[in-house]
């Protein structure tokens, strides 16, 4: 791996932590406060593609593994990884390498601005919602117990504002691409 | 960003933290075979006591389960409605000892001990080619690193709405954040080759 590429993980990785530290942005026509972070997983394939994008949700990962608070709302430590929610976490490296590939697969320099950005959504909807839940749903119904239908019943709440957050990391994937160019991936 | 781990030398801060990794792993796989609702809660309060043994305050102890006592709750509540109170018990004391018992070990082992354990346990897959082990220490140090620089950045970007008269939006934040935090990753490239720290075995 290069070394530009490890950097750019490694900021990225920050990009993500210092997401989850900043109070949650507020949306104008929603009442709703959005928690950054999970941005921060689809942002991360949508800039990085998928193989830097994985490397940068590992390395957060990682970070709380090791005991430092990164996570939002200050969580850390290995207790995340022995919750019933861990299945999101696990499911953010999935998130961000399926976001990062179908990114690299779909969107080129050559497509009209819309057309990037309606590809980038598609990426960061499949990646960032499909894959996430199915993973966090799947770990919460078999390891508490719980149950498919009723651990998706708990988790439906959350799809549309991660619905949201797909658009978001869209248009912010799009606006990277005409300003920094980093897909398709010089790696 | 303050680190979980707390300053001490009981008999888990001794241990290697590659022992405490593996019995976490053998307890967490016990755990989950046991299905009497009395022995886990004795579990749970084992790593309770345990907490109590670090020599800190109630309140810390409670700051640190905090961001997990929702969630269990909830968890053993929909499983009590839903498959009867002893299943909910269980749930109940099953996540609560296995968030105790995990809280031990980062409160125990120093970021460093754990960034030796991992690197030790990067070398198999350095051996086939897949990353450099020393990367990975590398990469941790980046990135908490330059946390503060990327929060002193959004302040500066938010700032520059508030002088603009404009509310702060996610999109006219976060994109200019990512762009210019990118752009310096090719500088710092440079630097930590020029150093030749990536080629030192």
């Amino acid at each position: 791996m290069a070394t530009r590429d490890l950097v750019l993980s490694a900021l990225f990785a920050a990009i993500i932590v210092a997401l989850g530290l900043v109070p949650p942005i507020m949306l104008g026509f929603i009442p709703v406060p959005i928690t950054a972070q999970s941005l921060g997983v689809m942002l991360a394939g949508v800039v990085l593609g998928a193989k830097r994008g994985t490397i940068a949700v590992l390395l957060v990962l990682v970070l709380a593994a090791i005991g430092l608070p990164v996570l939002s709302g200050g969580r850390g430590g290995l207790a995340v990884f022995m919750a019933p929610t861990t299945g999101y976490l696990i499911g953010w490296v999935l998130a961000a390498f399926t976001t990062g590939y179908l990114s690299q697969l779909l969107v080129s320099h050559s497509q009209a601005g819309f057309v990037q950005t309606v590809n980038f959504f598609v990426a960061a909807l499949f990646g960032g919602v499909i894959v996430l839940y199915v993973c966090g749903i799947s770990y919460l119904a078999l390891v508490t117990g719980l149950g498919f239908s009723k651990a998706f019943m708990g988790s439906l709440a959350f799809i549309p504002g991660d619905v949201l957050k797909a658009l978001i990391a869209a248009l912010a994937g799009r606006a990277v691409m005409v300003g920094y160019p980093l897909l398709p991936q010089r790696a | 960003m303050r680190s979980l781990h707390i300053e001490g030398d009981s008999v888990l801060h001794r241990l290697p933290a590659g022992v405490k990794l593996a019995t976490l792993a053998v307890i967490s796989l016990v755990l989950f075979k046991i299905d009497i609702p009395g022995l886990l809660a004795v579990a749970a309060l084992a790593g309770l006591v345990g907490h109590a043994l670090l020599r800190i305050s109630t309140a810390e102890i409670w700051h640190r389960m905090r961001p997990f006592a929702l969630i269990v709750v909830v968890v053993a509540l929909f499983t009590a409605v839903f498959s009867g109170t002893t299943e909910g018990l269980t749930a109940f004391f099953r996540l609560a000892a296995l968030a105790l018992f995990a809280s031990l070990v980062t409160a125990t082992t120093t970021t460093g001990d754990f960034i030796d354990v991992i690197t030790k346990a990067a070398m198999p897959l350095e051996r086939l080619g897949v990353l450099r082990a020393q990367d990975v220490g590398l990469s941790i140090g980046l990135v908490i690193r330059f946390v503060p620089e990327i929060l002193s950045r959004y302040e500066i970007i938010r700032d520059a709405h508030y002088a603009r008269g404009l509310k702060p939006r996610p999109l006219s934040i976060i994109v200019p954040l990512i762009i210019t935090t990118l752009r310096s990753a090719d500088e710092i490239a440079v630097a930590i080759d020029a150093r030749g720290i990536r080629s030192q075995k």
